[in-house]
Protein backbone atom coordinates (compact mmCIF):
# COMPACT_ATOMS: atom_id res chain seq x y z
CA UNK A 1 0.00 0.00 0.00
CA UNK A 2 1.14 3.73 -1.10
CA UNK A 3 1.58 5.55 2.23
CA UNK A 4 1.98 9.64 1.70
CA UNK A 5 2.37 9.85 5.42
CA UNK A 6 6.10 11.10 6.70
CA UNK A 7 8.18 8.72 8.36
CA UNK A 8 9.77 11.39 9.82
CA UNK A 9 9.25 15.09 11.04
CA UNK A 10 12.64 16.76 11.30
CA UNK A 11 12.28 19.49 13.93
CA UNK A 12 13.56 23.09 14.41
CA UNK A 13 15.59 22.69 17.94
CA UNK A 14 14.14 24.02 21.21
CA UNK A 15 16.43 26.51 23.34
CA UNK A 16 16.95 23.68 26.12
CA UNK A 17 17.41 19.76 26.13
CA UNK A 18 17.99 17.46 29.25
CA UNK A 19 20.69 15.67 26.70
CA UNK A 20 22.11 17.00 22.79
CA UNK A 21 23.60 14.82 20.61
CA UNK A 22 26.10 16.64 18.01
CA UNK A 23 25.86 14.59 14.82
CA UNK A 24 23.02 12.59 13.59
CA UNK A 25 24.73 9.59 12.20
CA UNK A 26 23.99 6.18 13.16
CA UNK A 27 25.93 6.51 16.23
CA UNK A 28 24.34 9.40 17.63
CA UNK A 29 20.87 8.44 16.66
CA UNK A 30 21.24 4.76 18.30
CA UNK A 31 22.34 6.78 20.99
CA UNK A 32 19.16 8.99 21.11
CA UNK A 33 16.61 6.36 20.45
CA UNK A 34 18.08 3.96 23.40
CA UNK A 35 18.46 7.30 25.77
CA UNK A 36 14.57 7.96 25.53
CA UNK A 37 13.29 4.17 24.93
CA UNK A 38 15.04 2.62 27.77
CA UNK A 39 16.02 5.52 30.20
CA UNK A 40 12.87 7.49 30.24
CA UNK A 41 14.96 11.56 28.87
CA UNK A 42 12.24 12.95 27.41
CA UNK A 43 13.61 16.36 25.98
CA UNK A 44 16.63 15.06 23.23
CA UNK A 45 18.03 16.90 20.43
CA UNK A 46 20.26 15.23 17.85
CA UNK A 47 22.00 18.26 15.82
CA UNK A 48 23.28 17.20 12.34
CA UNK A 49 24.90 19.92 10.22
CA UNK A 50 24.16 18.53 6.87
CA UNK A 51 21.74 15.73 6.55
CA UNK A 52 21.33 12.36 8.59
CA UNK A 53 23.62 10.08 7.61
CA UNK A 54 25.72 12.17 5.20
CA UNK A 55 28.87 11.39 7.23
CA UNK A 56 30.39 7.64 7.68
CA UNK A 57 26.91 6.32 7.92
CA UNK A 58 25.77 7.04 4.45
CA UNK A 59 29.61 6.16 3.15
CA UNK A 60 30.21 2.46 4.63
CA UNK A 61 30.71 -0.79 3.23
CA UNK A 62 27.65 -2.47 4.78
CA UNK A 63 29.88 -5.07 6.93
CA UNK A 64 28.75 -6.58 9.89
CA UNK A 65 31.08 -8.79 11.99
CA UNK A 66 32.80 -9.67 15.39
CA UNK A 67 36.19 -10.98 13.87
CA UNK A 68 38.31 -8.51 15.95
CA UNK A 69 41.78 -9.86 17.96
CA UNK A 70 41.57 -7.78 21.69
CA UNK A 71 39.58 -9.68 23.72
CA UNK A 72 38.71 -6.44 25.25
CA UNK A 73 36.81 -5.68 22.57
CA UNK A 74 35.45 -9.22 21.50
CA UNK A 75 32.57 -9.21 23.62
CA UNK A 76 31.07 -5.64 22.82
CA UNK A 77 31.03 -6.75 19.10
CA UNK A 78 29.47 -10.02 19.65
CA UNK A 79 26.93 -8.24 21.53
CA UNK A 80 26.92 -5.80 18.46
CA UNK A 81 26.56 -8.26 15.76
CA UNK A 82 23.68 -10.40 17.84
CA UNK A 83 21.91 -6.94 18.23
CA UNK A 84 21.14 -6.07 14.56
CA UNK A 85 18.97 -9.52 14.45
CA UNK A 86 16.40 -8.27 16.37
CA UNK A 87 16.50 -4.52 15.47
CA UNK A 88 13.94 -5.09 12.12
CA UNK A 89 11.47 -6.13 14.97
CA UNK A 90 12.41 -3.50 17.26
CA UNK A 91 12.93 -0.73 14.92
CA UNK A 92 9.37 -1.50 12.74
CA UNK A 93 11.84 -1.11 10.02
CA UNK A 94 13.26 -3.66 7.63
CA UNK A 95 17.10 -3.59 7.57
CA UNK A 96 18.23 -6.31 5.24
CA UNK A 97 20.31 -8.37 7.55
CA UNK A 98 21.99 -10.90 5.83
CA UNK A 99 24.33 -12.52 7.53
CA UNK A 100 25.90 -14.32 4.67
CA UNK A 101 29.31 -14.93 6.14
CA UNK A 102 32.89 -13.20 5.95
CA UNK A 103 35.82 -15.05 4.10
CA UNK A 104 39.00 -13.48 5.27
CA UNK A 105 41.88 -15.03 3.41
CA UNK A 106 45.71 -15.43 4.28
CA UNK A 107 48.17 -15.31 1.64
CA UNK A 108 50.90 -16.49 3.57
CA UNK A 109 51.23 -19.33 6.36
CA UNK A 110 52.45 -16.51 8.47
CA UNK A 111 49.44 -14.87 7.76
CA UNK A 112 47.26 -17.83 8.58
CA UNK A 113 48.77 -18.76 12.15
CA UNK A 114 48.17 -15.17 12.73
CA UNK A 115 44.33 -16.07 11.87
CA UNK A 116 44.47 -18.96 13.73
CA UNK A 117 45.52 -17.37 16.94
CA UNK A 118 42.79 -14.77 16.48
CA UNK A 119 40.88 -16.99 15.92
CA UNK A 120 40.93 -18.89 19.31
CA UNK A 121 40.69 -15.88 20.79
CA UNK A 122 37.23 -14.98 18.91
CA UNK A 123 36.25 -19.06 19.78
CA UNK A 124 37.26 -18.20 23.81
CA UNK A 125 34.41 -14.95 23.00
CA UNK A 126 31.52 -17.49 21.66
CA UNK A 127 32.13 -16.23 18.30
CA UNK A 128 32.10 -18.76 15.76
CA UNK A 129 34.99 -18.92 13.24
CA UNK A 130 36.64 -21.78 11.14
CA UNK A 131 40.21 -22.20 9.30
CA UNK A 132 39.24 -23.10 5.48
CA UNK A 133 41.48 -24.91 3.56
CA UNK A 134 41.83 -23.25 -0.50
CA UNK A 135 39.57 -26.48 -1.49
CA UNK A 136 36.67 -25.71 1.08
CA UNK A 137 37.23 -21.65 -0.35
CA UNK A 138 36.66 -22.84 -3.72
CA UNK A 139 33.51 -24.74 -2.85
CA UNK A 140 32.03 -21.49 -1.19
CA UNK A 141 33.45 -19.15 -4.21
CA UNK A 142 33.70 -21.03 -7.17
CA UNK A 143 34.85 -17.77 -8.93
CA UNK A 144 37.75 -17.08 -6.65
CA UNK A 145 41.53 -17.73 -8.25
CA UNK A 146 42.94 -20.02 -5.18
CA UNK A 147 45.81 -21.08 -7.73
CA UNK A 148 49.09 -20.53 -7.61
CA UNK A 149 48.80 -17.88 -10.30
CA UNK A 150 48.51 -14.75 -8.25
CA UNK A 151 51.28 -13.37 -7.16
CA UNK A 152 50.44 -13.90 -3.69
CA UNK A 153 48.14 -16.79 -3.38
CA UNK A 154 45.63 -18.52 -1.32
CA UNK A 155 47.11 -20.32 1.24
CA UNK A 156 43.33 -20.75 3.64
CA UNK A 157 41.09 -18.16 5.48
CA UNK A 158 39.68 -17.46 8.14
CA UNK A 159 35.58 -18.08 7.85
CA UNK A 160 33.33 -15.83 10.20
CA UNK A 161 30.13 -17.47 9.28
CA UNK A 162 27.75 -14.54 11.56
CA UNK A 163 29.44 -11.94 9.96
CA UNK A 164 27.49 -10.41 6.87
CA UNK A 165 25.42 -7.33 5.81
CA UNK A 166 23.05 -4.92 6.64
CA UNK A 167 21.50 -2.03 4.66
CA UNK A 168 23.35 1.09 6.13
CA UNK A 169 20.23 3.75 4.78
CA UNK A 170 17.79 0.95 5.93
CA UNK A 171 19.58 1.45 9.66
CA UNK A 172 19.42 4.70 9.84
CA UNK A 173 15.87 5.23 8.69
CA UNK A 174 15.15 2.83 11.53
CA UNK A 175 16.90 4.21 14.00
CA UNK A 176 15.77 8.35 13.07
CA UNK A 177 12.24 6.89 12.71
CA UNK A 178 12.20 5.39 15.87
CA UNK A 179 13.82 7.92 17.92
CA UNK A 180 11.13 10.05 16.35
CA UNK A 181 8.59 8.26 17.47
CA UNK A 182 9.66 8.16 20.81
CA UNK A 183 9.89 11.80 20.71
CA UNK A 184 13.40 12.61 19.82
CA UNK A 185 13.78 16.17 18.06
CA UNK A 186 15.90 15.28 14.75
CA UNK A 187 17.20 18.80 13.70
CA UNK A 188 19.24 18.90 10.52
CA UNK A 189 20.82 22.16 8.88
CA UNK A 190 21.92 22.85 12.42
CA UNK A 191 25.91 23.28 13.27
CA UNK A 192 27.21 23.33 16.50
CA UNK A 193 30.20 25.81 16.37
CA UNK A 194 31.16 25.56 20.07
CA UNK A 195 30.28 24.81 23.52
CA UNK A 196 29.20 26.78 26.29
CA UNK A 197 31.51 25.90 29.43
CA UNK A 198 30.40 26.80 33.08
CA UNK A 199 33.99 25.80 34.80
CA UNK A 200 34.12 22.29 33.99
CA UNK A 201 31.14 21.30 33.06
CA UNK A 202 29.47 22.04 29.76
CA UNK A 203 26.26 23.74 29.69
CA UNK A 204 25.31 23.81 26.08
CA UNK A 205 26.15 24.36 22.68
CA UNK A 206 26.59 27.29 20.39
CA UNK A 207 25.00 26.85 17.04
CA UNK A 208 24.19 28.41 13.94
CA UNK A 209 21.10 29.03 14.82
CA UNK A 210 21.79 29.99 18.52
CA UNK A 211 22.64 28.93 21.78
CA UNK A 212 21.22 25.47 23.24
CA UNK A 213 21.88 25.16 26.21
CA UNK A 214 21.53 21.34 27.58
CA UNK A 215 22.22 19.21 30.69
CA UNK A 216 24.59 16.68 28.99
CA UNK A 217 25.97 16.88 25.10
CA UNK A 218 27.02 13.62 24.10
CA UNK A 219 29.31 14.01 20.76
CA UNK A 220 29.30 11.20 18.02
CA UNK A 221 30.38 13.28 14.93
CA UNK A 222 32.52 10.09 13.67
CA UNK A 223 35.74 10.92 11.18
CA UNK A 224 35.33 14.82 12.11
CA UNK A 225 36.01 14.16 16.28
CA UNK A 226 38.86 16.42 15.92
CA UNK A 227 36.57 19.89 14.62
CA UNK A 228 35.23 19.10 18.11
CA UNK A 229 38.59 18.82 20.02
CA UNK A 230 39.62 22.22 18.92
CA UNK A 231 36.25 23.87 20.10
CA UNK A 232 37.00 22.34 23.26
CA UNK A 233 40.95 23.62 22.92
CA UNK A 234 41.84 19.63 23.64
CA UNK A 235 43.15 17.13 21.03
CA UNK A 236 41.92 13.41 20.72
CA UNK A 237 44.15 10.65 20.02
CA UNK A 238 43.27 10.07 16.05
CA UNK A 239 44.40 11.23 12.62
CA UNK A 240 41.65 11.49 9.76
CA UNK A 241 42.29 9.40 6.51
CA UNK A 242 39.68 8.87 3.77
CA UNK A 243 38.71 5.52 2.93
CA UNK A 244 37.82 4.73 -0.72
CA UNK A 245 34.48 2.55 -2.06
CA UNK A 246 33.42 1.62 -5.41
CA UNK A 247 30.34 0.04 -6.81
CA UNK A 248 29.90 -1.80 -10.42
CA UNK A 249 27.20 -2.50 -12.78
CA UNK A 250 24.58 -4.73 -11.51
CA UNK A 251 24.99 -8.68 -12.46
CA UNK A 252 23.78 -12.02 -12.12
CA UNK A 253 24.27 -13.18 -8.17
CA UNK A 254 27.88 -15.54 -8.17
CA UNK A 255 29.46 -14.36 -4.78
CA UNK A 256 27.45 -15.95 -1.74
CA UNK A 257 30.04 -14.48 0.57
CA UNK A 258 31.82 -11.48 1.82
CA UNK A 259 35.17 -11.80 0.81
CA UNK A 260 38.25 -10.17 2.30
CA UNK A 261 42.07 -9.61 1.78
CA UNK A 262 43.31 -8.38 5.02
CA UNK A 263 47.17 -8.52 3.36
CA UNK A 264 45.84 -7.08 0.25
CA UNK A 265 43.26 -4.41 1.69
CA UNK A 266 40.23 -5.46 -0.60
CA UNK A 267 36.97 -6.92 0.50
CA UNK A 268 34.14 -7.07 -1.91
CA UNK A 269 30.66 -8.27 -1.63
CA UNK A 270 27.56 -8.54 -4.06
CA UNK A 271 24.17 -6.64 -2.43
CA UNK A 272 20.82 -8.18 -2.95
CA UNK A 273 20.51 -5.42 -5.38
CA UNK A 274 23.48 -7.60 -7.35
CA UNK A 275 26.06 -4.78 -7.93
CA UNK A 276 29.61 -5.96 -6.36
CA UNK A 277 30.89 -3.18 -3.34
CA UNK A 278 34.37 -3.04 -3.59
CA UNK A 279 36.37 -1.78 -0.70
CA UNK A 280 38.75 0.00 0.77
CA UNK A 281 41.96 1.07 1.90
CA UNK A 282 42.49 4.26 3.93
CA UNK A 283 44.43 6.30 1.73
CA UNK A 284 48.30 6.72 2.73
CA UNK A 285 48.07 10.68 4.10
CA UNK A 286 46.05 12.34 6.69
CA UNK A 287 43.02 14.14 4.25
CA UNK A 288 39.66 16.08 5.25
CA UNK A 289 38.45 15.78 1.98
CA UNK A 290 36.10 12.66 0.97
CA UNK A 291 37.52 12.90 -2.45
CA UNK A 292 37.61 9.88 -4.78
CA UNK A 293 41.31 8.82 -5.50
CA UNK A 294 42.14 6.96 -8.97
CA UNK A 295 45.46 5.98 -7.09
CA UNK A 296 43.91 4.02 -4.11
CA UNK A 297 40.98 2.87 -6.65
CA UNK A 298 42.76 1.52 -9.45
CA UNK A 299 45.10 -0.44 -6.83
CA UNK A 300 42.20 -2.17 -5.11
CA UNK A 301 40.77 -2.96 -8.31
CA UNK A 302 43.67 -4.34 -9.66
CA UNK A 303 44.23 -6.54 -6.70
CA UNK A 304 40.40 -7.83 -6.59
CA UNK A 305 40.45 -8.95 -10.65
CA UNK A 306 43.85 -10.70 -9.48
CA UNK A 307 42.03 -13.62 -7.55
CA UNK A 308 38.72 -12.79 -9.28
CA UNK A 309 39.76 -12.86 -13.04
CA UNK A 310 36.18 -12.88 -14.36
CA UNK A 311 35.55 -9.52 -13.18
CA UNK A 312 37.84 -8.01 -15.26
CA UNK A 313 35.49 -6.35 -17.49
CA UNK A 314 32.69 -5.20 -14.79
CA UNK A 315 32.78 -1.73 -14.84
CA UNK A 316 32.95 0.27 -12.27
CA UNK A 317 30.06 3.07 -12.32
CA UNK A 318 30.30 4.77 -8.62
CA UNK A 319 33.10 5.29 -6.34
CA UNK A 320 33.09 7.39 -2.83
CA UNK A 321 34.90 7.73 0.41
CA UNK A 322 34.21 8.63 3.76
CA UNK A 323 36.02 9.72 6.42
CA UNK A 324 37.98 7.67 9.34
CA UNK A 325 39.40 8.92 12.59
CA UNK A 326 41.73 6.60 13.16
CA UNK A 327 43.50 5.76 16.80
CA UNK A 328 46.69 4.20 17.17
CA UNK A 329 45.27 0.63 18.77
CA UNK A 330 42.19 0.36 16.34
CA UNK A 331 39.88 0.62 18.83
CA UNK A 332 37.07 3.68 19.05
CA UNK A 333 36.90 6.25 22.45
CA UNK A 334 33.46 5.57 24.24
CA UNK A 335 33.01 7.18 27.84
CA UNK A 336 34.14 10.81 29.69
CA UNK A 337 35.81 13.09 27.84
CA UNK A 338 37.04 14.81 30.88
CA UNK A 339 34.34 17.60 31.13
CA UNK A 340 31.71 17.01 33.14
CA UNK A 341 28.44 16.39 31.13
CA UNK A 342 30.17 15.94 27.95
CA UNK A 343 30.78 12.46 26.59
CA UNK A 344 32.36 10.97 23.43
CA UNK A 345 31.59 8.29 20.94
CA UNK A 346 34.47 8.98 18.44
CA UNK A 347 37.48 7.21 17.05
CA UNK A 348 35.33 4.54 15.64
CA UNK A 349 37.87 4.89 12.50
CA UNK A 350 36.54 2.39 9.59
CA UNK A 351 34.57 -0.05 12.12
CA UNK A 352 32.19 2.11 13.42
CA UNK A 353 29.65 1.01 11.29
CA UNK A 354 28.90 -3.00 13.05
CA UNK A 355 29.56 -1.41 16.34
CA UNK A 356 26.34 0.83 15.71
CA UNK A 357 23.30 -1.06 18.12
CA UNK A 358 25.94 -1.72 21.18
CA UNK A 359 27.74 1.69 21.06
CA UNK A 360 23.72 3.45 20.91
CA UNK A 361 23.22 1.27 24.20
CA UNK A 362 26.05 1.39 26.57
CA UNK A 363 26.64 4.88 25.41
CA UNK A 364 22.80 5.81 26.06
CA UNK A 365 23.57 3.96 29.20
CA UNK A 366 26.54 5.78 29.84
CA UNK A 367 24.91 9.33 29.30
CA UNK A 368 21.74 8.15 32.02
CA UNK A 369 23.81 7.11 34.86
CA UNK A 370 26.44 7.94 34.81
CA UNK A 371 28.42 4.96 35.53
CA UNK A 372 30.77 3.46 32.62
CA UNK A 373 29.17 0.47 31.41
CA UNK A 374 31.36 -2.82 31.81
CA UNK A 375 31.57 -3.52 28.07
CA UNK A 376 32.87 -0.42 27.00
CA UNK A 377 35.20 0.11 30.20
CA UNK A 378 38.51 -0.87 27.66
CA UNK A 379 37.41 2.35 25.44
CA UNK A 380 38.12 5.49 27.81
CA UNK A 381 40.24 7.89 27.23
CA UNK A 382 42.38 7.35 29.89
CA UNK A 383 43.55 3.95 28.28
CA UNK A 384 46.17 6.34 26.63
CA UNK A 385 47.68 7.55 29.78
CA UNK A 386 47.58 4.35 31.72
CA UNK A 387 49.29 1.91 29.59
CA UNK A 388 45.88 0.08 28.82
CA UNK A 389 46.17 0.63 25.26
CA UNK A 390 43.51 -2.20 23.00
CA UNK A 391 45.78 -4.69 21.41
CA UNK A 392 44.03 -4.56 18.67
CA UNK A 393 45.74 -5.78 15.05
CA UNK A 394 44.71 -3.62 12.17
CA UNK A 395 41.77 -6.00 10.31
CA UNK B 1 44.10 12.05 -5.40
CA UNK B 2 47.36 13.10 -6.58
CA UNK B 3 49.60 16.05 -5.95
CA UNK B 4 53.01 17.49 -5.77
CA UNK B 5 54.96 17.77 -3.46
CA UNK B 6 58.09 20.87 -3.62
CA UNK B 7 61.17 18.33 -2.46
CA UNK B 8 64.37 20.99 -1.64
CA UNK B 9 66.62 18.59 -3.01
CA UNK B 10 64.86 16.70 -6.27
CA UNK B 11 62.15 19.72 -6.88
CA UNK B 12 58.61 19.26 -7.65
CA UNK B 13 58.08 15.21 -7.59
CA UNK B 14 54.29 13.13 -7.65
CA UNK B 15 53.05 12.93 -3.54
CA UNK B 16 53.47 9.05 -4.12
CA UNK B 17 57.01 8.96 -4.22
CA UNK B 18 56.91 10.35 -0.14
CA UNK B 19 55.68 8.42 2.52
CA UNK B 20 53.96 11.01 4.92
CA UNK B 21 55.06 11.15 8.35
CA UNK B 22 51.99 12.57 10.51
CA UNK B 23 51.95 15.92 11.74
CA UNK B 24 55.03 17.75 13.16
CA UNK B 25 54.98 17.94 16.92
CA UNK B 26 57.23 19.58 19.52
CA UNK B 27 58.69 16.62 21.82
CA UNK B 28 58.45 17.44 25.35
CA UNK B 29 61.70 17.75 27.58
CA UNK B 30 63.50 14.18 28.30
CA UNK B 31 62.79 14.78 31.82
CA UNK B 32 58.94 15.62 31.54
CA UNK B 33 56.00 14.00 33.29
CA UNK B 34 55.29 10.82 31.44
CA UNK B 35 51.73 11.63 30.86
CA UNK B 36 53.39 14.62 28.42
CA UNK B 37 55.00 11.91 26.63
CA UNK B 38 51.50 9.87 26.38
CA UNK B 39 49.90 12.98 24.66
CA UNK B 40 52.81 13.95 22.75
CA UNK B 41 52.56 10.34 21.02
CA UNK B 42 48.81 9.54 20.95
CA UNK B 43 47.16 12.69 20.65
CA UNK B 44 47.36 14.95 17.39
CA UNK B 45 46.04 18.23 16.51
CA UNK B 46 44.45 16.44 13.28
CA UNK B 47 44.24 19.86 11.81
CA UNK B 48 41.34 20.48 8.98
CA UNK B 49 43.43 23.09 7.00
CA UNK B 50 46.99 23.76 6.73
CA UNK B 51 49.45 21.75 8.72
CA UNK B 52 52.94 21.69 9.37
CA UNK B 53 53.92 17.98 8.15
CA UNK B 54 56.74 15.45 7.50
CA UNK B 55 56.98 13.51 4.66
CA UNK B 56 59.63 11.01 3.43
CA UNK B 57 60.97 10.97 0.03
CA UNK B 58 61.71 7.32 0.28
CA UNK B 59 61.59 7.15 -3.94
CA UNK B 60 64.22 10.36 -4.02
CA UNK B 61 66.89 11.68 -1.52
CA UNK B 62 65.88 9.60 0.68
CA UNK B 63 65.68 13.17 3.33
CA UNK B 64 62.34 13.96 5.88
CA UNK B 65 61.29 17.31 5.18
CA UNK B 66 58.83 19.33 6.04
CA UNK B 67 55.71 20.50 4.38
CA UNK B 68 52.66 23.23 5.07
CA UNK B 69 49.78 21.32 2.92
CA UNK B 70 46.13 21.92 3.32
CA UNK B 71 44.79 18.47 4.27
CA UNK B 72 40.86 19.69 3.09
CA UNK B 73 42.29 21.19 -0.64
CA UNK B 74 45.50 19.31 -0.70
CA UNK B 75 47.20 22.95 -1.19
CA UNK B 76 50.87 23.12 -0.54
CA UNK B 77 52.40 26.21 1.03
CA UNK B 78 54.85 28.11 -0.61
CA UNK B 79 57.55 29.31 1.07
Amino acid sequence: MVTTQKILQFKQPEKSYDVIIVGGGLHGLAAAYNLARYHGVKRIGVLERRYIGSGGSGRNTEMVRANKRAHETLPFYKESLEMWDGLSDELEWNLMVQKKGLIALAHSEGELASMRMQSDSQRRAGIKIDILSPQEIKKMVPSLDVSDGPALPVVGAQFHPEGGTVHHDAALWGYAKAAGRHGVDICSGVEVTGFTLDGAKVTGVKTNVGDLSAGKVHVAVGGYSSEIARMLGVKFPVVTFPMQVMTTDVMAPFLDYYVASPRLHWYTQQTLKGDLILGGQLDPWQSWNSYTSWEECSERVAAIIEYFPDLAHARVVRSWSGLCDCTGDSAPVMGPSGIEGLSLDIAWGYYGFKATPASGKYCAEYIATGKIPEKIKYFGLDRFFNRRRVREIII
Amino acid sequence: MAFLLNCPNCGSRSVYEFKFGGESKSAPRPDADVNAWCEYLYFHQNMSGFQEEWWYHGMGCGEWIKVRRNTVTHEIAEE
